[in-house]
C-alpha cells in the first residue's frame, strides 16, 4: 500500500489539489475573490504546479532531469506565493491597528532576516543526500522554503496571542493549514535533504507529506466554506448611573467601572 | 545527521506551539460574557506615587544612598507589579473590543477598534516599561520611565467607558473632558 505509484499515493498526490482548485470555484462563485485574493493566487498556482509535477512523474516521455527541473520551477512558483500569502494574513491581522502595526513590521522583517539567514545556514551544512546536483539542491531549497514559512507562521501565532488579539476565522484556518503543512515538511525534507533515510524507504516522507497536505486542504474548505457561530457580545451592566468625567478624576473613575463589571 | 535532528525537532515544537495556540483560540471563542471579570482594578493613586519623579527626588535626597537604592527597588518590583497587571487588563480588554466588533451599529464598531486600538498601544508599552523596569532594578540610580502606562492607561479608559456606553445606551453618560 505504502509504495510509489499504489493507488494511495496517485490519490494523496492529486486529490489534495484538485481540491484545492474546487475550493477555488467556491470561494470565486461566493463572491469572495477580493477577499482571498492572496490565498486564491496561492491555492491556484500550487495546485496546477503540484498537478504538473505528478504528470511529469508518471509520463513516460519526461526524463528524470525534466521530471526535477519541472519540481524545481513548481518551487520557485509556489514559495514566493506562499511568503506573499502569509504577508497579506500579517497584514490584515494587524495593519488595521496603528498602535501594532509599525512594531509588527519591524519585528517580523527582522524574523524574516534571522530564518533566511538560518536557512542559508542550514543549505550549507545539509548533507547531499544525492550524487545529483539536480536534485540534492531541490531537497535543499524545499528545506529552506519549509523553516522560513514555518518560522514566520510561528511568529504570527506568538505575536497574536502575547497581544491577545485573535485571527479573524479565515485568517487562522489559513494561517493553521499553513503552519502545520510548513512544519510537518520542514521535519520531512531536513530528514530527506540530510540523507537521514536511505532511498528505499523515503517514500513514507512521500506519504506523511501528502497526507499532511490533504489534512490541510480539509482544514481550509473548513474555515473558508463553513459559516462562523455568531458570538456573544461582552456589554456593561444596565444599572450603571450616569458619570460626569473630568480630566483629573478619569483614571479614578474607570477603576470603579471596572470594579462595577466585575460585580456584575 | 545531527542538523536534521535539529530541525526536525524545531519543526515538532513550531508544531506543538502553533497547536496550543489553535486550542487558545478556541478557548477565547467559548469565554466570551466571563471576559470582564478578570479585569484587575488597579490602585491609581499608589501607582501614579510610584513613578512621580518627586517621589524619587525626595527619597534620593532623605536617604543614604544604600538605603535608597533598597527602597527604590522594592518600589520597582511593586511598580513591576502594577504595569504587569496593566497589560493584563489591556489584553482582556483588546478581547472585549473584538467580541464587541461584531456588532451591527457602526458607532459601537468604531468604539470598539478604537479599544483595541488604544489596550493594544497600553499592552505594547506596559512590554516595554516592564523591560525598563527589570534593567533599573540592576540600577535603582537610573530614571524610571513608566509614565507612557499611565497615560495609557487613561486613553483606553476613555474608550473602555465610550464603548460600554455605546453597548448599553440604557445607562446615559456625558464624557466632558479628557
Amino acid at each position: 500500500m505504502l509504495q510509489a505509484h499504489s493507488l494511495l499515493w496517485h490519490y494523496l498526490w492529486v486529490a489534495p489539489n484538485l481540491l484545492l482548485l474546487v475550493l477555488v470555484f467556491f470561494i470565486v462563485k461566493r463572491g469572495l475573490t477580493t477577499q482571498y485574493s492572496a490565498f486564491l493566487a496561492f491555492a491556484g498556482l500550487s495546485a496546477i504546479a503540484e498537478l504538473a509535477v505528478y504528470a511529469a512523474d508518471i509520463l513516460p516521455w519526461v526524463s528524470p532531469p525534466e521530471f526535477w527541473s519541472t519540481v524545481r520551477a513548481s518551487l520557485l512558483i509556489e514559495g514566493p506565493v506562499k511568503f506573499i500569502l502569509i504577508a497579506a494574513i500579517f497584514a490584515q491581522a494587524f495593519g488595521a491597528y496603528p498602535s501594532l502595526a509599525r512594531l509588527g513590521k519591524i519585528l517580523i522583517r527582522a524574523v524574516g532576516v534571522f530564518l533566511v539567514l538560518t536557512a542559508a545556514l542550514a543549505a550549507a551544512y545539509a548533507q547531499q543526500d544525492s550524487p545529483f546536483a539536480n536534485i540534492a539542491g531541490v531537497h535543499v531549497l524545499e528545506e529552506a522554503i519549509y523553516l522560513i514559512e514555518a518560522g514566520l507562521l510561528v511568529f504570527i501565532f506568538s505575536f497574536s496571542s502575547y497581544f491577545r488579539l485573535s485571527l479573524s476565522r479565515p485568517q487562522f484556518g489559513i494561517a493553521l493549514g499553513l503552519g502545520i503543512s510548513a512544519c510537518v515538511h520542514l521535519a520531512t525534507w531536513a530528514v530527506a535533504a540530510n540523507a537521514v533515510l536511505p532511498p528505499t524507504k523515503r517514500v513514507a516522507l512521500d506519504f506523511v507529506n501528502m497526507g499532511t497536505y490533504h489534512i490541510c486542504v480539509l482544514i481550509w474548505f473548513y474555515y473558508l466554506l463553513v459559516p462562523q457561530k455568531v458570538e456573544g457580545i461582552t456589554t456593561v451592566p444596565s444599572n450603571a448611573p450616569s458619570l460626569d468625567l473630568g480630566p483629573q478624576e478619569s483614571l479614578a473613575t474607570w477603576n470603579r467601572e471596572l470594579e462595577r463589571l466585575i460585580h456584575q | 545527521m545531527s542538523l536534521a535532528i535539529v530541525l526536525v525537532v524545531v519543526a515538532v515544537l513550531s508544531l506543538v506551539v502553533i497547536f496550543l495556540f489553535a486550542r487558545s483560540r478556541s478557548l477565547q471563542i467559548s469565554e466570551g460574557a466571563s471576559l470582564a471579570a478578570r479585569i484587575q482594578p488597579i490602585d491609581v493613586e499608589a501607582f501614579r506615587n510610584l513613578i512621580d519623579p518627586a517621589e524619587d527626588e525626595y527619597l534620593r535626597r532623605r536617604l543614604s544612598g544604600t538605603e535608597f537604592r533598597t527602597v527604590q527597588r522594592k518600589r520597582l518590583r511593586a511598580m513591576a507589579a502594577y504595569v504587569w497587571t496593566a497589560g493584563q487588563n489591556a489584553g482582556v480588554l483588546v478581547r472585549i473590543g473584538q467580541h464587541a466588533l461584531a456588532a451591527s451599529d457602526a458607532q459601537t464598531v468604531e468604539a470598539a477598534r478604537q479599544l483595541v486600538d488604544n489596550a493594544l498601544l497600553l499592552r505594547r508599552n506596559a512590554t516595554f516599561a516592564l523591560l525598563r523596569i527589570y534593567i533599573a532594578l540592576a540600577w535603582p540610580n537610573s530614571g524610571l520611565a513608566a509614565g507612557q502606562v499611565l497615560s495609557g492607561y487613561e486613553r483606553v479608559n476613555g474608550s473602555a467607558m465610550l464603548l460600554g456606553r455605546l453597548q448599553n445606551p440604557a445607562a446615559p453618560v456625558r464624557i466632558a473632558t479628557w
